[in-house]
C-alpha cells in the first residue's frame, strides 16, 4: 500500500498567495523549503496532507 | 542473454479517487480491463487494490473475487499474474485482510514487513501477530509474499521472519521509496536497501517504485542496479510535472521503454514466475 506525497499548504503573509511544496523535496529546498515562490517572503502554514481536492487553489513549488 | 526485468503495474491503491485523477480505475470492471490493458503493454504482475462504492479503499473479498471474475471472463488469454493486497484499508481487522488470500488463493499477495504512522495521520498497523499468521498462512497456500519495506528496518524484520520459519527464501522485496514516514527516494537510499537486503537475506530479488518526483529517479535506478520496478497510479496520479496520468498503461510503456533502452527485456508473466520461483 502506497499513498502519493505528503505536502505543505502554505499562504504568504505578504502577497497573499497559498501554495504547497511536496515533503518528498525537502532535502532539494533546503532552508528555502516553505517561501512564497511569487515574493519570497517565509509562508504561513495552512495544513499538510496528501494531494487535496482544493490543490487547484494553491501553486506547486517544485523548482 | 539479455537480463529480464518485470514490470509490475499498481492500477488503484487505496487513496487516489476520481476527482485527483479521473483515469484511476476504481470498480471491478474498470479494474479488470485495465489489467489486461497494462498486461498489453509489458506489465507481468498486476497489484491490486479494491475500493467500495464510496470510492474508499476496502478489503472486502467480494469486491476482490468480482473484478477475478470479470477479468477471466473478458480475457481468458491473458496470463498476468496476479498480486493482491493485504493493506487495502487501515481499518480493517487481520481477518478481513486475509480472508480473500484464502478463498482465491492468488499467485502473490502483498505482506507489509513492519508498521508505520500514515501519512502522520494514522497507524499503519502490522502486528508481529498478523505478520506471523500471514508468513504461515501464505506458505500453506503456496501464496509468494511480495514483502513491502517501507524502510530498512522491514527488511531486518524479513530477515528475523526468515531466520523462525515464518517466510521462506528465496523472498521478493518491494522497496516503497519517498511514501511520506517511510525511507525517502535517492540513488544512494536505494543503494542502501538493496546492500541491506543482501546483507540480510541473501538470493533474494526485489523490486522498486517511487512516489512522487522520485519516481522516475527510482525507475532508471532499478533497471541499472539490476532490479525489477512497479509503476502506476498507486504511486503516481501525475505521468510529470503538471500533467495527470492517462492510464497505467502510459506507465507501463514508459517502464518499457527504459527497460529496452537500456539492453534488457520486459519479462513476460512466464519469465517472471520462473525468476520468482513461482509454481503456476
Ligand atoms: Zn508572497
Amino acid at each position: 500500500m502506497s499513498w502519493g506525497p505528503g505536502f505543505f499548504y502554505y499562504r504568504c503573509p505578504s502577497c497573499g498567495k497559498k501554495f504547497m511544496y511536496a515533503q518528498d523535496l525537502m532535502v532539494e529546498f533546503g532552508a528555502d523549503y516553505g517561501k512564497c515562490p511569487f515574493c519570497g517572503t517565509m509562508g504561513e502554514y495552512v495544513k499538510d496532507g496528501p494531494r487535496g481536492l482544493d490543490d487547484a487553489e494553491y501553486f506547486e513549488v517544485e523548482e | 542473454m539479455a537480463k529480464k526485468t518485470i514490470i509490475t503495474v499498481a492500477p488503484t491503491g487505496a487513496w487516489p479517487k476520481k476527482a485527483n485523477n479521473p483515469n484511476v480505475p476504481m470498480t471491478p470492471s474498470e479494474i479488470a480491463d485495465e489489467i489486461y490493458d497494462c498486461w498489453q503493454a509489458g506489465a507481468a504482475i498486476a497489484h491490486l487494490h479494491m475500493r467500495d462504492d464510496q470510492g474508499n479503499g476496502t478489503m472486502d473479498t467480494a469486491k476482490f473475487e468480482e473484478t477475478l471474475r470479470l477479468f477471466r471472463e473478458r480475457y481468458p488469454d491473458c496470463d498476468i499474474i496476479l498480486n493482491l493486497t493485504t493493506s487495502g484499508d487501515i481499518h480493517a481487522d487481520d481477518d478481513i485482510r486475509v480472508a480473500h488470500v484464502i478463498k482465491l488463493k492468488p499467485e502473490m499477495a502483498s505482506y507489509d514487513c513492519g508498521s508505520m504512522n500514515w501519512l502522520n495521520s494514522g497507524l499503519f498497523l502490522n502486528t508481529p501477530q498478523f505478520l506471523e499468521r500471514c508468513g504461515l498462512l501464505f506458505q500453506e497456500l503456496n501464496v509468494k509474499p511480495e514483502i513491502e519495506a517501507f524502510d530498512p528496518g522491514m527488511i531486518a524484520n524479513a530477515a528475523y521472519y526468515l531466520k523462525k520459519g515464518v517466510l521462506k527464501a528465496p523472498l521478493h522485496f518491494q522497496f516503497c521509496m519517498g511514501c511520506a514516514n517511510g525511507i525517502p527516494g535517492s540513488m544512494k537510499n536505494l543503494l542502501f536497501m538493496k546492500e541491506t537486503m543482501e546483507q540480510l537475506c541473501p538470493g533474494s530479488t526485489w523490486s522498486t517504485f517511487g512516489v512522487g518526483h522520485c519516481a522516475l529517479e527510482m525507475l532508471y535506478g532499478a533497471v541499472a542496479l539490476g532490479g525489477h520496478i512497479r509503476v502506476g497510479m498507486e504511486d503516481n496520479v501525475m505521468y510529470g510535472k503538471g500533467q495527470l496520468a492517462d492510464s497505467n498503461r502510459q506507465f507501463v510503456e514508459r517502464a518499457a521503454r527504459v527497460i529496452r533502452e537500456y539492453g534488457n527485456e520486459v519479462a513476460t508473466p512466464d519469465e517472471a514466475r520462473e525468476i520468482l520461483g513461482l509454481k503456476k
